[in-house]
Formats: structure tokens, C-alpha cells, sequence
């Protein structure tokens, strides 16, 4: 399955959000948070993102999900500096739809084109 | 009165619609909606799920979180597309099975 990586200046809002996208979608999808700068600060840091990826990677690649500008900046470093070759995917995405989409989406077995897809399809999701 | 019209033709449409009830105690949302999604994302069929006059994809998670039906509500299943028969046999079982 695609893993799912949720980065967030705030501890809290990556790890709820991913402990939601896991309830909805079932705990066999690795949905990973990166949340908080050091000692509880808000912020985000190059390895908590860099760890949560390679505990979301299982092979089948990894869509990354980014709060707000800063954190979008860290994933983006990341991902220079690794020279991804395109199987960790950040994603242009709302955060808490599109790690949902994703996470059913890949807990349904399709593949990281569909679950990208899905996540940033979510912008155009009503709520009600 | 006369009945003059043309013979009716039976157009082949692989379409189909039926209506089932949600479980009393079970609303479709989080992990219900995804199991449900998870149904209808196995058949190649277009299917759609209604309430009360709201429509949905239902390979759509957010868009099935979006109706917001709640536990006994009648959904509205139809499914368009060469195995539309059983995409709604599958759903109707999926959703009178469903458990929170």
C-alpha cells in the first residue's frame, strides 16, 4: 500500500489527523505524522519528516501531505536534497480531506498515481 | 381510446437501482463510509448512492462523508456500467452489514 506522510508545525494536529485517517481507513494503510519542532515547539523539522517517509515507505511509494507554507518548504528541501526519483510525492492538497481521500485510497489497494490524485482532488470536495 | 404507438423498444442498459436501508445503530461515516467506498471501488461500474435528495459518488469517501446519513436512513443505490447488477448486490449486502 501507498504510505501516507502528514507534516504539521503542530505535534497534535499531524498525530490526530493521522489517528483519524487511520480510523476511517483502517490501521493496515501506514499513515505517519511529522509534527512539531523540538521541545514542543510548532514548527517542523527535516527529520521527523525524513523518518515518518521511511516509516510510511513499504515499496509501493509514499504521498506526503503538508499543513502550511513552512512545513511545505521542509518536505520540498527533503526532497531536493534526496533526489527522490518521484516515488515520495508531496501533495497539493487540503490536509485533513485529502489524507483522508488518500488514506482510503490506498487502503484499497490503488496505486500512488490514483492516491496523489485522490488527495488533491479533495479541494473541490463540499463538506455538506 | 386506441392504443396506436409504437411497440415499445427495451433498450439493453446496464443500469440498475434498488434502496437500502442503513443498520439503525450504524451512521456512514469514518470507517463505515470507507468500507462502503472500499465496495463500490471493486466494480468498474459508475455508482452512485442518494439521501434524501443529495447525490454521491460512492467511490468517493468525501463525498459519501458528505451526505451525512445517519443510521437507518434509506440509501438510494444506482450503478451504470457492465457489472452494475452485482456492484449493487455487493453494496446492499456491504450496507446491511455495516457495524461501527
Amino acid at each position: 500500500m501507498v504510505g501516507i506522510v502528514l507534516v504539521s508545525h503542530s505535534y497534535e494536529l499531524a498525530h490526530g489527523l493521522a489517528a483519524l485517517a487511520s480510523q476511517v481507513a483502517g490501521t493496515e494503510v501506514r499513515v505517519e505524522p511529522a509534527g512539531g519542532g523540538p521541545d514542543g515547539t510548532l514548527g517542523t523539522t527535516g527529520d521527523a519528516v525524513r523518518n515518518a517517509i521511511s516509516r510510511a515507505e513499504c515499496g509501493q511509494g509514499v504521498v506526503v501531505l503538508a499543513d502550511l507554507g513552512s512545513s511545505v518548504l521542509t518536505v520540498r528541501h527533503l526532497l531536493e536534497e534526496a533526489r527522490s526519483n518521484g516515488h515520495i510525492r508531496l501533495v497539493d492538497a487540503p490536509f485533513v480531506e485529502g489524507a483522508i481521500a488518500a488514506a482510503v485510497m490506498s487502503s484499497a489497494g490503488q496505486d500512488l498515481d490514483d492516491v496523489a490524485r485522490a488527495a488533491e482532488e479533495a479541494r473541490g470536495a463540499s463538506k455538506f | 381510446m386506441t392504443w396506436r404507438g409504437r411497440p415499445r423498444r427495451r433498450a439493453v442498459q446496464a443500469s440498475s437501482e434498488l434502496a437500502v436501508a442503513l443498520p439503525s445503530a450504524v451512521a456512514l461515516h469514518a470507517r463505515p463510509a470507507a468500507t462502503f467506498v472500499k465496495t463500490a471501488m471493486r466494480f468498474r461500474s459508475k455508482v452512485s448512492v442518494g439521501v434524501n435528495g443529495k447525490l454521491a459518488d460512492a467511490k468517493s469517501i468525501l463525498a459519501v462523508l458528505a451526505l451525512g446519513a445517519t443510521g437507518g436512513t434509506v440509501l438510494r443505490l444506482s450503478a451504470e456500467g457492465e457489472d452494475a447488477p452485482a456492484a449493487l448486490d455487493a453494496l446492499s449486502a456491504c450496507v446491511t452489514g455495516l457495524t461501527e
